[in-house]
């Protein structure tokens, strides 16, 4: 309960000082870069080329420490429009904000035609109670942008350990090489295998159950989704955060995403426990309201 | 026939001075620390009982781990504990779906991971995602009071013994499947002590002046899972009951 209050102060903090920004007026920046997706992307990747990263004793790219999503938003990501009507609710209103999609060029997730009536405020926004909302995992890669998160890097090299707030989620991303776990062991998180490609941190994840979206609008993957992450340092104190989904399931062309993570450098900072379900108060509401799980996820059987 | 129990004997005298070996010297960290990284899982039946106990339908009989076997409840919490017992089918928070809480996620039928890095080393558990950090770079507990599930967990290294202070429980967790309990008030120092490679010697002292007469104690090994590419995969009980509860609707 003391966590769940703290996380949403913290919320309205951070909701709060977005809004002084954009009151300021000033013009905002991240790591040095334009903070509009896609111009961030741009930039990162050139900035990347010529920042070192700090080294682990044994000599990796040092990207441990807490960080928190930037230039992301929960509602869509693709962007939400003045013309979005949720840009005026009452309850929650929206924020109108940039697609955090870079590619391809008209920043629109790329489903294939039977899909775009399911994702994009339909069938999974109407029908089904938001499955983050059940106290599961956000999934990759929405994970990152909820709430606070933590990159240990454990003596040995063999694992790397991303631990986010959110709903006590952690990911375990396997550095030694191991083979990939058998297609029939799926996994919220799915089983996530990494590497390093030069100073970026690539983790490369499949298995999933398909029971997650990517954002509160129901944008969606099956559980043949194929995710690669890549996390590159671009100055001591922001990631630029790489994103490339794969589902020919669903999608006519691989996409992807990009977003900053920025580190939080509040003194003595620590990971704070959100127990979630243990003081879950609003989902029989959902579900009185006609609201369903998402276990009969309206993709299958394609 | 000779010569394959010359080889038997060869091995297990091998097997033996390298455990002996490991004893005096265990793997190491970079830090110089005892290496406990690995995946665990206890293998006994304290899940269901932590106390001697004869089987029971879909239970297994059991030695208990609480050292002495009796835990010096007062009266009016033993009445409790009873009470527990007899409404366990529906009163037992695991059958909510809640996080367990400590000490009881050490001994589910589920196994564990350990990472270690200097401040911390961290548990990721594969019942209900559980995860705890423990921060061993010196800082003390938070100012509380809190109510956390998985208490607040501060350590050292007294030698090659992981000490753990842990604090700031909720009285809604149990200690098993029996309605052994406690309440927030829980105090728990755990002790880690590596006893060859594949072993880990597990003591935890439980004090909570609420419910108990004075402190007392729990012992278990934790067993090293030697699977080739074993992984912690996912036992998310919450959601699995409610794709139980909506298959029912």
């Amino acid at each position: 309960m003391q966590m769940r209050n703290t996380g949403l102060v913290l919320a309205l903090v951070l909701a709060a000082s977005a809004f002084l920004d954009a009151q300021d007026g000033k013009p905002k920046t991240v790591g040095g870069c334009p903070a509009e997706p896609a111009a961030f992307h741009t930039c990162a990747v050139a900035k990347a080329k010529t920042f070192t990263p700090p080294r682990t004793r044994s000599g990796k790219p040092d990207l441990q420490g807490y960080w928190r999503g930037q230039l992301a938003q929960s509602f869509s990501v693709e962007g939400v429009s003045g013309n979005e009507p949720l840009v005026g609710s009452s309850v929650m209103p929206w924020e109108i904000s940039p697609p955090m999609i870079v590619d391809p060029p008209d920043r629109k997730i790329p489903y294939q035609a039977w899909a775009v009536p399911i994702g994009r405020i339909g069938v999974n926004y109407h029908q089904y109670v938001d499955p983050r909302t059940t106290c599961g995992s956000g999934g990759v890669p929405r994970l990152a942008l909820q709430d606070a998160s933590q990159i240990l890097q454990p003596d040995g090299d063999q694992f790397v350990v991303w631990l986010h707030e959110d709903h006590h989620v952690q990911r375990v991303i396997a550095m030694d090489g191991r083979p990939p776990l058998g297609t029939d062991v799926k996994l919220t998180n799915g089983d996530s295998r990494g590497r390093w490609d030069g100073n970026t941190f690539v983790i490369d994840s499949a298995n999933f159950n398909g029971y997650n979206w990517f954002d509160d609008s129901g944008n969606f993957y099956t559980d043949n989704a194929h995710i690669v992450e890549r996390l590159t340092m671009i100055d001591a104190d922001t990631i630029h955060y790489e994103v490339r989904v794969e589902d020919a399931k669903v999608y006519t062309r691989p996409w992807t995403l990009v977003w900053a993570l920025v580190r939080e450098k509040e003194p003595g900072f620590e990971l704070l426990e959100e127990a979630c379900r243990e003081g879950q108060r609003d989902l029989d509401t959902l579900l009185q309201s006609g609201m369903k799980f998402y276990f009969d996820k309206p993709w299958q059987g394609r | 026939m000779r010569k394959v129990l010359t080889s038997a004997l060869i091995a297990a005298f091998v097997s033996l001075v390298a455990t002996r070996a490991w004893a005096q010297q265990p793997t190491r960290t970079s830090d110089g620390k005892p290496n406990i990284q690995g995946i665990w899982q206890a293998l006994n039946t304290a899940a269901w009982d932590i106390q001697d106990h004869s089987a029971r339908l879909g239970v297994p009989a059991g030695q208990g781990v609480v050292v002495g076997n009796e835990i010096p409840y007062k009266p009016e919490a033993l009445a409790r504990k009873r009470q527990n017992f007899d409404n366990r089918a529906t009163a037992d928070p695991e059958t909510k779906g809640y996080l367990p809480g400590v000490p009881r996620i050490m001994y589910m039928p589920f196994p564990f991971q350990i990472f270690q890095t200097t401040d911390h080393v961290v548990m990721v558990f594969e019942y209900d995602r559980g995860e705890r950090t423990i921060y061993t770079n010196g800082t003390p507990h938070p100012r509380g009071p809190l109510n956390w599930w998985m208490g607040d967990s501060r350590g050292h290294w007294e030698g090659d013994t992981l000490v753990v202070d842990v604090v700031y429980f909720t009285d809604e967790t149990w200690l098993d499947r029996a309605g052994n309990f406690h309440s927030d008030a829980l105090h728990l120092i755990e002790r880690y002590t590596p006893a060859g490679p594949d072993h880990i010697n597990y003591e935890v002292t439980l004090e909570d002046a609420n419910v108990f007469t004075r402190p007392w104690t729990m012992r278990l090994v934790l067993y090293r899972r030697k699977e080739p590419n074993v992984r912690v995969l996912e036992y998310d009980p919450g959601r699995l009951l409610d794709e139980a509860q909506a298959a029912n609707r």
